[in-house]
């Protein structure tokens, strides 16, 4: 029963909800942990009905390892988390990306390291999304900054875990979790669904190349799949010994998403040709975006997607600007990747306003920082 | 079918060493699997990580190797999104009793439908000869050079007190029983765990004095005894020991609503 | 039936000579093109299965031996007249 279409009024985990609903989705499973436990409460009640299966497992490990299994058996799934449980996941999500597992993790990122501050927003999770597992894997991570991205954000996880056949994530924060605002759902939806061994069908998945990305052999239809997290090659041989073997796998690895950056990266522009750019995401683009909004001097690039890293639209920005402003809720993480692609895109000065401690960059802040820049 | 229409012959031989009771494990549960004439293409096999978790990928059917100690996990997902897939989990000791040991007493008390074989091996054999926590007290390993100073897991009585559908053990030495056991477990609705105490000549045998695999399986003819006949409080188990008792027989046979009976969870495709 | 060993397969681990109630099996004294000392069916004669069609009666080295190794084959005609 996917959601109802038109105009609502609700939280941003729940507009979460929502987008995995209309995506699809027929497994969760969810362990409590602030801030996104509304997740899993929201899916145990919207699966009522459905033929959706909702379980409460005995630790995060065993979620993202029930929701992997649970692709194998063709089903779209999820799991919902934060800072910790998200830190235990690190070796599931590493094996779903050795696998070529479609799956989507949404990380309400609160305050850390550790326990930290659970009823906080952070964005300290942002590098662990890209890095967080051992070895040589890319990702898709997403990064909504209202309500209304929460739905579609979601949504485009989905369609671009079953496209490239790849862990996805939602990057949010306690922040955009937990606001409330309008959630409007359109009519028509896009939905992509993995391409399986064995079918055609008209569908966007299908237009990926074989070699790049496999059809996806689900089980229980005689496809006698041998999936294994050890290197492996076209025709399944499990080959970790051998060196050309795993160059291959793991290089395609990489391709199958670096290749489609264009396909997969999403981005706002506001007063794309000011002398001073803010490029920003999540609950901290709030605050520039307001700034932006109402001074000309000031743009403002807000990334949807983080990763793949969206080196084209930063370095566009930056090949037109004097000056970026980096803004985010740590002590500095997007900043370095962005700060080696405006260097070499000729933008000399380069700086961060760095903010922690739950609060998003308030419009002051971003004047603050601009007028000590010179900027305004 | 033929044994090699049930396993991968292009595979053969396997990996396993000389001996080992993983093999023997395969041929029980080969014969089980083929007198209930069950459809191969519609089973699907998981296992950890070690060497009995390699068992899936010999078969010539649908395997998802998963990392170490989380099998019963990816079971539940995979079980749960294709409840007319029937779903058999391989693991070892240490992959199922260490690491993996909340994902299996929770995955007893869920009562999932699912056919779970711990080959215990009350070793880390793959990768070399630690010991795990079904390794006997005072007995020796990679790691425990001078006598093992803990006490093990009876897996087995784990599964009893979690609440598992089905419980039984047996030693690679009762291959009859064992095949008749796996049978009954094939048929069980909710988790059904068999536990079999199989030979490690390489890497638990030769450090404890039983190189030779027939040492050992005359070890296990010798120590085990019927669980009703010595089935005392589970507090006496643990001086029990495996060096000195291992108890074998059907431990529980109960009908415990299996999850999928209480989520209400309708086939789907 | 009797029962023949595959050279390719087996390890020489000798369960088989072992686990065998009637000792038709015994330890060899060849090594394999795999470089095991293959067991060897020393005296068929005395299985249970011998010159016997249909269900067999003991299988418990089939059932034991870890490298599937061995199989059940009929008894050519020389063998059936001895």
């Amino acid at each position: 029963m996917s959601a109802a279409k038109g105009e609502h009024f609700v939280q941003g985990n729940e507009a979460c909800v929502e987008g995995a609903m209309s995506a699809g989705v027929r497994f969760f499973a969810g362990y409590p942990i602030t801030p996104s436990t509304e997740i899993a409460e929201g899916l145990a009640q919207r699966f009522k009905g459905t033929n959706g299966v909702f379980l409460q497992m005995e630790d995060e490990i065993a979620c993202i390892s029930a929701v992997i299994g649970a692709s194998w058996g063709g089903v779209k799934s999820m799991t919902a988390t934060s800072g910790p449980g998200f830190s235990l996941m690190q070796e599931a999500i590493g094996y779903a990306a050795m696998s070529e597992t479609p799956i989507v993790i949404v990380n309400v990122m609160r305050g850390g390291p550790s326990t930290g501050q659970p009823t906080r927003a952070s964005q300290g999770d942002v590098m662990q999304t890209r890095y967080g597992s051992h070895g040589d894997y890319q990702i898709i991570a997403f990064a909504p900054a209202s309500v209304q991205e929460m739905f579609d954000l979601t949504l485009e996880s989905f369609n671009y875990a079953e496209k490239y056949r790849v862990p996805a994530f939602l990057l949010s924060d306690a922040e955009v979790g937990h606001m409330r605002g309008l959630l409007s759902i359109p009519e028509h939806l896009r939905i992509v669904d993995r391409k399986e061994k064995g079918i055609k069908r008209a569908d966007e998945a299908y237009d990926v190349p074989d070699d790049l990305v496999h059809p996806f052999p689900t089980f229980g239809k005689g496809h006698k799949a041998m999936v294994t997290g050890m290197t492996h090659s076209e025709n399944s041989r499990i080959e970790p010994e051998d060196v050309k073997t795993h160059q291959e796998l793991v290089t395609r690895l990489s391709e199958k998403i670096l290749k489609n950056r264009k396909d997969i990266n999403k981005w706002e522009l506001v007063s794309p040709d000011s002398k001073t750019m803010i490029i920003s995401y999540g609950a901290s683009a709030l605050g520039p975006k307001e700034v932006a909004t109402k001074d000309q001097r000031v743009g403002l690039l807000r990334l949807k997607s983080l990763w793949p890293l969206p080196e084209e639209p930063i370095f566009e920005a930056a090949s037109q600007c004097e000056r970026i402003l980096v803004c985010e809720m740590n002590l500095g993480m997007m900043y370095w990747p962005i700060r080696r692609i405006a260097l070499e895109a000729g933008c000399k000065k380069i700086e961060l306003l760095s903010k922690i401690g739950g609060e998003p960059p308030t419009p002051s802040d971003v004047r603050h920082k601009l007028r000590g820049m010179g900027a305004i | 079918m033929e044994i090699f229409d049930f396993y991968r012959k292009d595979r053969w031989p396997h990996v396993f060493c000389p001996g080992c009771g993983n093999g023997t494990v395969m041929n029980c549960f080969y014969r089980a699997f083929n007198e209930l004439n069950l459809p191969l293409d519609k089973t699907a096999f998981v296992g950890g990580i070690g060497c009995s978790s390699r068992i899936p990928l010999y078969i010539s059917s649908d395997a998802l190797h998963t990392t170490h100690g989380r099998a019963i996990a990816f079971a539940t997902g995979l079980k749960l999104s294709k409840p007319d897939l029937k779903v058999v989990v391989f693991t070892g000791d240490g992959d199922l009793g260490a690491i993996g040991g909340n994902h299996f007493i929770n995955g007893c008390r869920r009562n999932v439908d699912m056919t779970v074989i711990c080959i215990n091996n009350n070793i880390y054999g793959m990768t070399g000869g630690q010991a795990s926590i079904t390794t006997p007290h005072d007995f020796m390993s990679t790691t425990t050079p001078y006598g093992n100073k803990e006490y093990p897991f009876d897996l087995a009585e784990l599964a009893v007190a979690a609440g598992a559908n089905y419980v039984a053990r047996w030693t690679t030495r009762h291959v009859h029983e064992l095949t008749k056991t796996m049978k009954t477990a094939l048929q069980k609705k909710g988790f059904a765990f068999v536990e079999v105490i199989s030979q490690c000549p390489t890497n638990f045998g030769r450090r404890n004095k039983m190189a030779d695999p027939t040492q050992m399986l005359e070890w296990f003819k010798e120590s085990s005894v019927r669980r009703e006949k010595v089935r005392t409080a589970a507090v006496d188990h643990f001086d029990l020991n495996m060096a000195g008792q291992i108890t074998i027989g059907e431990f529980v046979d109960r009908n415990r609503e299996c999850y999928e009976e209480l989520i209400g969870v309708e086939k789907h495709g | 039936m009797k029962p023949v060993i595959d050279k390719r397969l087996c390890k020489g681990c000798n369960v088989c000579v072992y686990i065998c109630p009637k000792k038709c099996y015994s330890r060899g004294a060849d090594i394999s093109e795999m470089g095991y000392y293959t067991a060897v069916v020393s005296e068929p004669e005395k299985c249970y299965n011998h010159k016997r069609e249909g269900k067999l009666i003991c299988e418990l080295c089939v059932l034991s031996c870890p490298d599937q190794a061995i199989s059940w084959h009929p008894e050519t005609e020389e063998e059936l007249k001895k």
